[in-house]
């Protein structure tokens, strides 16, 4: 190994990504664009959900109780529609996403002790949407029974409010969210965003570069020189390196500034953790542009092997425990898994070396791992 | 009559010659394979953004009947119980390493004070530094607890059943996915996006190799018309994609997972095939703007990801700022992703669909004619 051919060669390289402007302002702009627009678009809060109802009573009751839904801000009334007919066109013309149906008789019969079952219609397309409303229906629906309840309770049995609400509900469950008290979406999404970003964006460089040579042939001039594959393989992804480097710190000051998430962790030790990770997806762009001749086939399965890995196999969106049991065991070979929790871990629970070593670890290992099988297969002289 | 059959001739030539020139490349024919099946059937199976088997620990400082019956009720599916716990600084260590997504704490004296009438709080501390479990883990809990207070309640209540009680029942019916499979939605929504990166990517590919080759150059001097030059690369690119799709709909989202594709599959296609034409458009706008294969791929992704946000193939439009809502009438995406739900999942047919086909088909003309316009001011 020597470090003069080696700069040589990544000295090159450099100079080569910065003649080519637009590739270099892209280099930066990309992973910034995938950061802001998945930071926004994939914050999962449900609001406004768009609905409809025909009140079939038209009491004072039900009217308060089409009001819990109407004042909700989770809820956007667009009005009353006349029938059921109605209400299958607006669902199917994707106008309303959920309506209510309140039955003839709603105020006599809940006055008179009886219960009564409100119909609800949903919209199954977005089945986390459709899920999450239907909680927030049936947590209306809860309050509005309790208040009944203690209505009742204290009417029948003489009972005080007070006393009447500590019958009916025992036991109160009181929450601490812990790391993110306000429950954000956009913090814990756009701080473990940037483990998507590094996990996709490093590979795509390294690889497009490596292949670019082999595509217009200029790798006949290292296969030539008295370059050896190690130097070579330093020198074409120290540049790649570095650029990343760089873009941790601009997705992290996105993360901070833009979205305000809180950095509670240690700084430098985030700061090499996620150096470590780099280079170590950096390797996987190395092995992808070993498998390829062209460029566009080099993007493509960068894309396939970073992207879904890291949106799907991560715990970004699902927890590694809920996922099935080959699913999770598909999620500890990637390094995106170890990544996320020492991002998390940084940035919303203010843990360092103590807690994560092992992550970090594990990283390292990785990388050893992949640039180990890169630099066996790459080849001075390869078997056509 | 001959100037048409000349023109169709030279397309059909120009067509061949780039699916000859796709087929001769092994491992990209391989990707765009695996792209339209293994691909898809990965992110419509591996996953669902539901709470499933949560780990969860508990304090509990009463060990009475009582306490164990309310740790008893947090199973699967939603919770996982893991361990009991002594003291809080143990839980802390749990929650910070992401071993448990939350710990529940049982105060002293639970039994004795619901025995005797008295209001019990039970703490619960959840980990949100995912924000979207954390609120799914409270919901659960929350609803647990309900219910666990509710039969103590009725239990108190003696003879007076729940039953006669005054409660708003919850009768819900679940429209289009009444068993709300991820499949359905994930699997649909990844062949979107699927079909969006190879629609913009390919053709820009194609266009890009001939310019970096140096071969636009040996077109430029022949016959053929920018027109004849572009168009039998996005006709190429355009049956590849399409093909993919075909593959995609009949060998794993209608056998694999059972989408009851309640529309009409032509129509589908129509729709796929407007948009791949107007996304194509976009791709040799693309080309036009870059020398080589790399600035392609970037200047790919840079206009593909405000495309997928602004489709509402995750946030549907209701859920958008306004502002947001509006721009989204600019991207050909949310016309076909509109329109994928309401053929696919819905069963809408054209009486429904045509405004929005015919908007797709408008802007698939517009942005196509503007990235031939550019192509031929570069080599004109």
């Amino acid at each position: 190994m020597n470090l003069r051919r080696t700069w040589a060669v990544a000295w090159k390289e450099w100079r080569e990504v910065m003649r080519d402007r637009l590739f270099f302002a892209m280099a930066f702009v990309v992973p910034s664009m995938i950061l802001l627009v998945l930071g926004y678009g994939l914050s999962l809060d449900v609001e406004n959900i768009p609905f409809a109802a025909i009140d079939q009573d038209k009491s004072a009751l039900s009217r308060d109780y089409l009001h819990r839904f109407i004042d909700s801000r989770y809820f956007d009334y667009r009005g009353e529609a006349r029938d059921e007919q109605e209400l299958d066109r607006l669902l199917a013309a994707s106008r309303i996403r959920f309506a209510i149906i309140i039955p003839p008789r709603f105020e006599e019969r809940l006055l008179a002790g009886r219960p009564v079952a409100v119909q609800s219609l949903i919209d199954g397309i977005f089945p986390y949407r459709t899920q999450v409303s239907k909680g927030y229906v049936a947590a209306i629906n809860a309050d509005f029974s309790t208040t009944l309840l203690v209505d009742y309770l204290a009417r029948k049995q003489g009972m005080s409010e007070a006393q009447a609400r500590r019958r009916i509900e025992p036991v109160r469950l009181e929450t601490r969210y812990l790391y993110n008290q306000a429950i954000r979406s956009t913090w814990s999404m756009s701080a473990g965003l940037i483990m998507l970003v590094l996990m996709v964006s490093p590979p795509f460089l390294t690889a497009l570069g490596v292949v670019r040579e082999r595509e217009n042939g200029s790798i006949y001039n290292i296969y030539a020189s008295t370059v050896s594959r190690g130097e070579f393989i330093l020198g074409k992804l120290l540049p790649y390196v570095f650029i990343s480097a760089i873009n941790i710190f601009v997705l992290w000051a996105f993360v901070v500034w833009l979205f305000g998430a809180p950095f509670k962790g240690d700084p430098i030790f985030f700061y090499l953790a996620s150096l470590v990770y780099v280079i170590c997806t950096a390797g996987i762009g190395l092995l992808v542009s070993l498998m390829v001749r062209t460029q566009a086939a080099a993007a493509l399965l960068t894309l396939v092997i970073t992207f879904i890995p890291a949106l799907l196999y991560s715990g970004l969106l699902v927890p590694v425990e809920s996922m099935s049991a080959d699913a999770r065991f598909q999620a500890h070979l990637f390094p995106t898994l170890y990544y996320l929790q020492i991002v998390w871990g940084s940035f919303l629970k203010g843990l360092g070396w103590s807690v994560l070593w092992g992550n970090v670890l594990a990283l390292m290992l990785y990388a050893v791992v992949l640039w180990s099988i890169g630099f066996l297969s790459f080849h001075k002289r390869p078997r056509q | 009559m001959k100037g048409i059959l000349l023109w169709l001739d030279r397309v059909a030539v120009m067509t061949l010659k780039e699916l000859k020139q796709l087929s001769r490349d092994p491992i990209l024919l391989v990707v765009i394979g695996y792209f339209f099946t293994a691909d898809i059937y990965i992110a419509g199976a591996g996953i669902s953004i539901d709470l499933k088997n949560a780990p969860i620990a508990v304090i509990d400082r009463d060990h009475s009947a009582a306490s164990r019956e309310l740790i008893y009720r947090f199973q699967p599916p939603y919770f996982n119980f893991q361990q009991e716990l002594e003291s809080n600084r143990q839980a802390v260590r749990l929650l910070d390493e992401g071993r448990v997504l939350a710990v529940i704490d049982i105060p002293e004296h639970f039994q004795r004070d619901l025995l005797a009438g008295r209001q019990v709080a039970v703490q619960m501390q959840v980990d949100a530094s995912n924000a979207t479990l954390g609120t799914l883990a409270t919901t659960y809990a929350a609803r647990i607890v309900a219910r666990f207070g509710m039969e103590l309640a009725e239990r108190g209540m003696g003879p007076v059943q729940l039953q006669a009680l005054p409660v708003v029942e919850d009768r819900q019916r679940v429209y289009y996915n009444p068993n709300q499979a991820d499949t359905w939605f994930m699997s649909i929504s990844e062949l979107i996006t699927v079909i969006t990166m190879l629609s913009l990517m390919l053709p820009a590919a194609a266009a890009v190799r001939e310019k970096e080759r140096g071969t636009i150059e040996q077109l430029a001097v022949s016959p053929l018309s920018p027109t004849q030059i572009l168009l039998p690369k996005v006709l190429a690119m355009g049956l590849a994609v399409m093909g993919g799709v075909a593959a995609a709909l009949f060998l794993i989202i209608e056998p694999v997972f059972h989408v009851p594709i309640k529309g009409s599959i032509p129509l589908f296609f129509l729709a796929t095939a407007l948009y791949v034409f107007a996304s194509s458009g976009l791709g040799l706008f693309i080309a036009t703007l870059s020398r080589n294969l790399g600035q392609v791929v970037m200047l790919v992704l840079l206009i593909m990801m405000p495309m997928l946000l602004l489709s509402g193939a995750w946030t549907p439009p209701e859920a958008m700022p306004t502002l947001l809502c509006e721009a989204m009438h600019l991207s050909p995406l949310f016309y076909l992703t509109e329109m994928s739900y309401a053929i696919l999942l819905k069963g809408a047919g054209m009486e429904i669909l045509w405004k929005q086909m015919l908007q797709l088909a408008l802007l698939g003309c517009v942005v196509f004619a503007f990235g031939v316009w550019r192509f031929r001011r570069q080599f004109g």
